[in-house]
């Protein structure tokens, strides 16, 4: 890992109020607000250059939804993370600056029920089936529970 | 089927035809029972040409990210071997090593190297299958029996050494599980021997015979700017010139010791992905013959307790379709509180969508299977005249030969 890209980024999220850990070598893990990470990625991809991000990631954190977005390139991974309160489940879009991200969003709004505004396919779904009850919690949350989305979903299968 | 008996059965087809009222909305997918991954995409075409493409994904998803917090460590490798049927053992690879970086443990050299020899005969067995399709649907169909059976050669040295012909289970968490059998070196370097000739015979073949150069020169463009905003992964990223390889940039498993090149292309067209993923055979081949003689010796494989220790870690390794990615949250528990996987045709897929923007649809099956996608969807095609309000479905034989036509219009007259 160069100690240029480190510091860098420890600059970039100082003026976010982030926070940045080196848990293993090549490994960088960024915390920041969600209304601070739209400029964080921007300053990453048109700044230091950080163009591939390979994907993003859902967590169910309690309270809050946690989403990563994994930056690689050469032998670093940067990990930008940022909470999302599940009372408010809106995050902020970033397919303006990486259009790559679009199906990423889709996906988590699928399994987290989080919604990204400014993404133009937050309207339709990408994985989960077109019956999927509204009310019924997305999969992926710790709350939600496989027997309950198979009754649901009528998919119990009959057993002789 | 006639024209009469397909009806449009949902509502929301219909919405969709009346917002593209003065184009056509071809739907195309989803199921295909013979592949593993039917998707489904909605073309908006003006006359001949697509414009714009809006992909629907799902129909196979079998929620294994939620099975996988509910199963112990080990049992979820072989697990998530199974989410591909191509690339399995890349799959329990990458988790493998997300999961070894939360342990203190190093995996043994010799591993290592077993590790990079089965990677790299998956690799040469997926490029073969790829080839072969490729073949197929620009209707070349000898092109498709030969690299099929040449495609065994490799099948049958994966079944010697580790049992099976598709799902390894050759990794273990640390090390593997199986060693290489006695007295297999001679045999494998010579088989890879054989199949350096055919590829080099084969990319001859797309260099000279007619049919694969017209259906793929200068279809499929797309550019070096537009490859890196999209994130593209794998042989779609190398075939603009982008040296994206994990094997080069990140190297895991043995791939610091073996010598290999990247091969990359700046034509960036379908030949060139048939080139590059030749050349990707021939370069494949050669690192598995000096692995085979550079074999360390020594142990295996280290056996661990079954409870991972706290943390997070994500891994990526090059599968033989680009990067693929798997992110392992542990809670200190004989069970994962979370794994996240992203598969290396969900990142092409947005590529995919802008280079089937422009084309006709005859060359929507040659785009398609370019990518290499865990390909589904090639089936079935219906399509709706908005003008006259005929419908009718094409099977992807139909398709098929309606590519076939479209370029060589002098075979019909035979």
């Amino acid at each position: 890992m160069s100690e240029v890209l480190l510091r860098q980024l420890q600059k970039y999220a100082a003026d976010a109020n982030g926070k940045v850990a080196v848990p293993r070598k090549g490994e960088i893990i960024v915390e920041i607000d969600q209304g601070k990470v739209k400029d964080f990625i921007s300053r990453v991809v048109n700044d230091l250059r950080i163009r591939h991000l390979s994907t993003m990631t859902g967590l169910d954190l309690g309270q809050n939804v946690g989403i990563i977005y994994h930056f690689w390139r050469d032998k670093d991974t940067i990990h930008v993370k940022t909470p999302v309160p599940k009372t408010q489940p809106t995050a902020v879009s970033i397919v303006e600056i990486i259009p790559g991200a679009i199906l990423y969003e889709m996906e988590i709004h699928d399994m987290f029920g989080i919604t990204f505004e400014g993404n133009p396919w937050m309207d339709r779904k990408l994985l989960l089936p077109d019956t999927w009850p509204a009310d019924l919690a997305p999969p992926l949350l710790k709350s939600s529970k496989p027997a309950e989305i198979r009754k649901r979903l009528q998919l119990e299968v009959e057993r002789k | 089927m006639t024209a009469e008996q397909v009806q449009p059965k949902r509502k929301e087809e219909s919405a969709g035809l009346m917002k593209y009222s003065a184009e056509n909305l071809v739907p195309f997918g989803p199921i295909h029972p013979a592949l593993k991954e039917p998707e489904y995409f909605k073309l908006v075409l003006e006359g001949e040409r697509i414009v714009q493409v809006i992909p629907r994904i799902g129909y196979v998803h079998r929620g294994l990210e939620k099975a996988a917090e509910m199963r112990p460590w080990v049992q979820n490798m072989y697990m998530f071997e199974r989410t591909c049927g191509i690339c399995s053992f890349v799959h329990s690879l990458a988790y493998g090593q997300a999961v070894e970086g939360l342990t203190i443990y190093e995996v043994p050299r010799r591993a290592k190297y077993i590790r990079l020899i089965i990677a790299e005969m998956e690799r040469i067995h997926s490029h073969l299958l790829w080839v072969g399709l490729m073949g197929h649907w620009a209707g070349f169909e000898t092109l498709f029996m030969w690299v099929w059976r040449d495609r065994e050669v490799v099948l049958d040295l994966v079944e010697a050494i580790s049992g099976n012909r598709v799902h390894k289970s050759m990794n273990a968490i640390v090390g593997v599980r199986r060693d290489m059998p006695e007295n297999m070196e001679d045999r494998i370097v010579e088989r890879m021997k054989f199949l350096v000739d055919r590829a080099r015979y084969y990319r001859e073949i797309i260099d000279t015979e007619e049919t694969m150069l017209e259906r793929t020169e200068k279809i499929g463009k797309l550019s070096p700017d537009t490859a890196e905003k999209l994130c593209a992964v794998g042989p779609m990223a190398r075939y603009v010139g982008l040296r994206k390889d994990v094997r080069l940039n990140d190297p895991y498993a043995a791939y610091d010791e073996v010598p290999f090149d990247i091969i990359t292309s700046n034509e960036a067209d379908v030949h060139a992905l048939l080139r590059l993923r030749l050349d990707e055979i021939v370069v494949s081949a050669n690192m598995i013959s000096y692995a085979v003689k550079h074999l360390p010796d020594g142990p295996i494989r280290v056996k661990i307790p079954p409870v991972i220790p706290a943390g997070e870690h994500s891994a990526h390794c090059e599968a033989p379709r680009g990067e693929i990615f798997y992110y392992v949250k542990s809670g200190g528990g004989r069970t994962p509180e979370r794994v996240k996987v992203r598969t290396p045709t969900l990142a092409n897929l947005p590529t995919a969508l802008e280079i089937l923007k422009g084309q006709t649809i005859a060359d929507v099956p040659i785009v398609l299977t370019a990518i290499d996608p865990c390909f589904g969807c090639m089936d079935r095609m219906s399509f709706l005249d908005t003008e006259t309000n005929r419908q009718w479905t094409w099977s992807g034989e139909q398709l098929r030969q309606y590519g076939i036509n479209h370029y060589f219009p002098e075979r019909l007259k035979r």
